[in-house]
């Protein structure tokens, strides 16, 4: 039983972590560390698969597009695919820049808002759509990373003005 | 010098960007970690830590020993499981290691999920060497819990710190109002 009026409990936990990675028989005081071979080894193996981010994200761009000819052909049922193109500009939105195409993560949180719930499901926003994607295509098929300098600038202009056109065609 | 010997820890990884899960999830297999599950969101984690509880065979791992979790997620995000990990009645571990995975490192953030009681803060992107040392850490350097009427999780003080000022600290481990639990 707790004694009355305690106001403040430490809990101090049996260390069943370090049991398991280092056996009960392990010295107090030993100097544990991991093999600098084996962290090396799984920092280039970790920049080798970084290095596959513009071929994944590519693919997901290719996704990108499959759904939205999908919102062309089948207006029925836009509604649906807004939303796999909201959850997928979701996951694109939040790694670009963590792999240096910082564009992708911009281009895809501009389709992220756009496509946020109670967005409209005109043509005019499929065309919108349309725009981001086909920017992020670029970004990637031409390598353009960082805030891709003067490219990167005439590619988000370009996005806006699109945007801009189809925003103001009823 | 020692190796670490990872390969009898279970690792939970909670990430919805599948490029990211999976840099994850083979990063802490490399560092020899056999036993890694991954799911998408917070929802998912929090019915994964239950079956392993409930039901280890049918989960296919024994214990989550450590949980990695990213922040922004839907619908249940990264400070949503941890509060469910440390608060909630169903939680059968609330002294859990959880690793927060964030691209966000504004003070605020910070000052949010150290209140919530979070174990390790790691940034994206990750290096492996920030990796083995968050897993290090966690590991071989735990701190004690404390539970007052405001907070629940690891001590927040790492290290006794000289301080020359006044000590505004009221209690002190021989005080009747704290009570040390050995678990």
């Amino acid at each position: 039983m707790s004694k009355p009026g305690v106001k403040v409990r430490f809990y101090r936990i049996k260390n069943r972590l370090k049991e398991k990675t280092a056996g009960l028989g392990l010295d107090a005081n030993a100097v544990i560390e991991f093999d600098d071979d084996l962290l090396s080894e799984a920092e280039e193996a970790l920049n080798e698969m970084a290095e596959d981010y513009p071929d994944w994200v590519m693919s997901v761009i290719d996704e990108l597009f499959e759904v939205h000819r999908r919102c062309v052909d089948d207006e029925n049922n836009r509604k649906g695919y807004f939303e796999r193109i909201n959850s997928i500009a979701h996951d694109m939105k939040g790694q670009g820049g963590t792999f240096g195409y910082q564009l992708i993560t911009d281009f895809a949180e501009g389709l992220y808002n756009f496509t946020s719930s109670g967005s409209g499901l005109t043509d005019n926003h499929v065309e919108i759509i349309k725009a981001h994607i086909d920017a992020m295509r670029v970004v990637i098929r031409d390598r353009i990373d960082g805030d891709g300098g003067e490219i990167g600038k005439e590619l988000k202009k370009g996005l806006e003005q699109s945007v801009a056109k189809f925003s103001t065609h009823k | 010098m020692s190796g670490i010997d990872l390969s009898r820890i279970s690792i939970l990884v909670v990430e919805d960007s599948p490029f990211i899960r999976a840099l994850l999830v083979n990063s802490v297999r490399i560092l020899g970690v056999q036993s890694v599950r991954s799911v998408d969101d917070g929802a998912e984690a929090i019915e994964f830590i239950k079956l392993v509880e409930e039901n280890p065979m049918k989960a296919g791992m024994m214990s989550v020993d450590i949980v990695i979790s990213d922040w922004e997620m839907s619908p249940v995000n990264g400070l949503m499981l941890l509060r469910w990990i440390r608060r909630h009645k169903d939680s059968k571990d609330r002294f859990k290691p959880f690793i927060m995975l964030t691209g966000y490192s504004e003070p605020k953030r910070v000052h949010e999920a150290r209140e919530m009681g979070v174990t390790e803060f790691m940034s994206k992107p990750f290096s492996v060497n920030a990796l083995a040392d968050k897993l290090k850490s966690v590991i071989f350097k735990p701190r004690q819990f404390v539970h007052t009427s405001s907070y629940f999780g690891p001590d927040r003080r790492r290290q006794e710190i000289p301080y020359s000022g006044e000590d505004r600290r009221k209690l002190s481990y021989n005080s009747p109002e704290v009570e040390i639990v050995n678990v």
